[in-house]
């Protein structure tokens, strides 16, 4: 008796081939009202003009690597401090109650109100984009965290404190874990949070970075240039995206496996 | 005249007292019990009487609100301190991101057990109850009774004197139930553990223990002792026996009053 076989796998050609099929559709079609109505460029370019843009821009990859590099330090800084706070909160009830209300207020602020008075305070310079990108991300990162923190199994808190168990031997060996899910869907949040913290941030006063080449490219009307960034820029918000997207399943590896041994 | 050793736990007139702003709750009201060393005693009650709480007093993990705890002639809070208590629950609160044996070495870890001899002390522990295959599987790979068989054992890891153990069957499958009931006696008579056995079970009370408290709610009190006169080394034919069935009696109509 032959045992029936598991299905094939789904290859990634396969996944891949419907996205990519309707894409060329699209562009096709987007391509042919162009050139067929003979639509001024700087009212919408077609996709080979945008191309050819995207190839011939100078300094894209300047612009680029900037606001990734604003992003992801405002990023990083959250996440140090937000972390770092989230276990604070979880070990003080004074701290928790003192300092919540502002977290959410904090959130309640519009961001673009606060870039003008950084600006002020900090210049032209990358610091108030880092800053931006960084408060824009910080009641995500806090707020997951902290509910992480708190969902650890309260028999098991239980446990760990009838052996005696220390604090800290309680946070990183129960809380912390307990809460990685949690901090990884905080981090997916935070990712395109982060990317329109600092391109937002360089709309006002700044000479360079994806932001200032989205302003100066609508204010010229040079809208090639204009969707050349829109598109550099989705394509960094998916790639963030699934970067905290696989981490998140490397740091859940231990509960989803299933191969047995290690 | 020589001194007599202490009970190994012993509580007089412990009152616990839950406040919240909408009511007062007396969860215990006066309980005075002593189990002696070695002894296996189950307490048996309805849902609310207080069982629960009076695992938790006698660990240190909740406060009476007056009278005295004491575990082998010294506060609870020492006892907790020097690593006594074993605790097992309902559910097996299983780490899911740790391997079966990772999961008992966990206590391992905080108790400052030698590194070199945490893996064998465990492996040997979970050979016992028959997991020497399961040893690397996570929680989620384990079934209901398998993964209350890594419980106990988590919390027989270092070898604590004194097993507390808070309904740890009763969301188990008859079978498994039994099976799980001849084991932990197994492990009673070979390591001469003290045992404090929560369960609103009369039979596996009966079955179980030297001795059944029975306990009543509003307020949570103990008011019977019931001694168990049955052989040790019981199994599960005792069940059917007459002297079975009048302990049941007994400890139904304590229930009752």
């Amino acid at each position: 008796m032959s045992q029936p076989k598991p299905a094939p796998r789904e290859s990634l050609l396969e996944r891949l081939t419907p996205p990519a099929l309707i894409l060329a559709v699209a562009l096709a079609i987007w391509e042919g009202l162009v050139r067929t109505f003979d639509v001024p460029p700087w009212l919408l370019p077609a996709p080979t003009d945008i191309a050819v843009r995207f190839v011939k821009a100078t300094n894209l990859l300047y612009h680029t690597g900037l606001t990734v590099l604003e992003a992801l330090a405002g990023f990083a800084a959250s996440a140090v401090i937000g972390i770092t706070l989230s276990a604070l909160i979880v070990h003080s009830r004074f701290l928790e109650r003192g300092v919540f209300p502002y977290i959410i207020v904090s959130n309640a602020i519009p961001i673009i109100a606060i870039i003008p008075l950084l600006t002020i305070w900090f210049g032209y310079g990358i610091a108030p984009k880092i800053m931006i990108a960084s408060i824009i991300t910080f009641f995500p990162i806090v707020t997951n965290t902290t509910r992480g923190l708190k969902s650890a199994d309260r028999r098991i808190l239980d446990f760990m404190h009838s052996i005696n168990a220390t604090r800290s031997e309680v946070f990183f060996k129960v809380q912390l874990p307990t809460a990685l899910p949690y901090i990884f869907a905080g981090f997916k949040i935070a990712a395109s949070l982060s990317l329109v913290g600092a391109v937002v941030a360089e709309f006002y006063g700044s000479d360079r970075g994806l932001g200032y080449l989205v302003i100066t490219s609508a204010t010229q009307l040079r809208t090639d240039l204009l969707f050349v960034s829109i598109i550099v820029l989705a394509a960094l918000g998916v790639t963030l995206f699934a970067i905290f997207g696989h981490l998140e399943k490397l740091a859940l590896r231990g509960e989803a496996a299933l191969e047995p041994n290690r | 005249m020589t001194a007599e050793a202490p009970p190994c736990v012993r509580l007089e007139d412990v009152d616990v007292t839950f406040r919240t702003p909408d009511q007062v709750v007396q969860a215990l009201t006066g309980v005075s019990l002593e189990v002696g060393e070695g002894e296996f005693v189950a307490l048996l009650g309805p849902t609310g009487c207080g069982k629960s709480t009076l695992l938790r007093v006698v660990s240190d993990l909740t406060h009476p609100s007056s009278g005295v705890v004491e575990v082998r002639g010294r506060p609870a809070a020492e006892a907790r301190r020097a690593n006594e208590f074993g605790f097992v629950f309902q559910e097996p609160a299983l780490l899911p991101w740790r391997s079966a044996i990772e999961n008992v070495m966990l206590p391992l870890e905080v108790v400052k057990y030698p590194p070199a001899e945490r893996r064998a002390r465990c492996e040997v522990l979970l050979e016992r109850v028959g997991l020497t295959k399961f040893l690397n599987r996570y929680p989620h790979e384990l079934s209901g009774g398998m993964k209350q068989r890594v419980a106990i054992v988590r919390a027989l890891a270092w070898n604590p004197s004194i097993l507390l153990m808070d309904e740890p069957f009763s969301a188990l499958d008859e079978l498994t139930k039994g099976e799980l009931q001849d084991e932990l006696l197994a492990i009673w008579s070979r390591e001469r553990k003290t045992i404090l056995f929560v369960t609103h079970n009369i039979s596996e009370a009966v079955y179980l223990a030297d001795r059944v408290m029975v306990m009543s709610a509003h307020p949570g009190r103990i008011v019977a002792t019931i001694p168990v006169e049955l052989p040790r080394s019981r199994d599960p034919g005792v069940r059917d026996t007459l002297e079975f069935l009048q302990h049941v009696k007994r400890a139904r109509e304590a229930l009752k009053r």
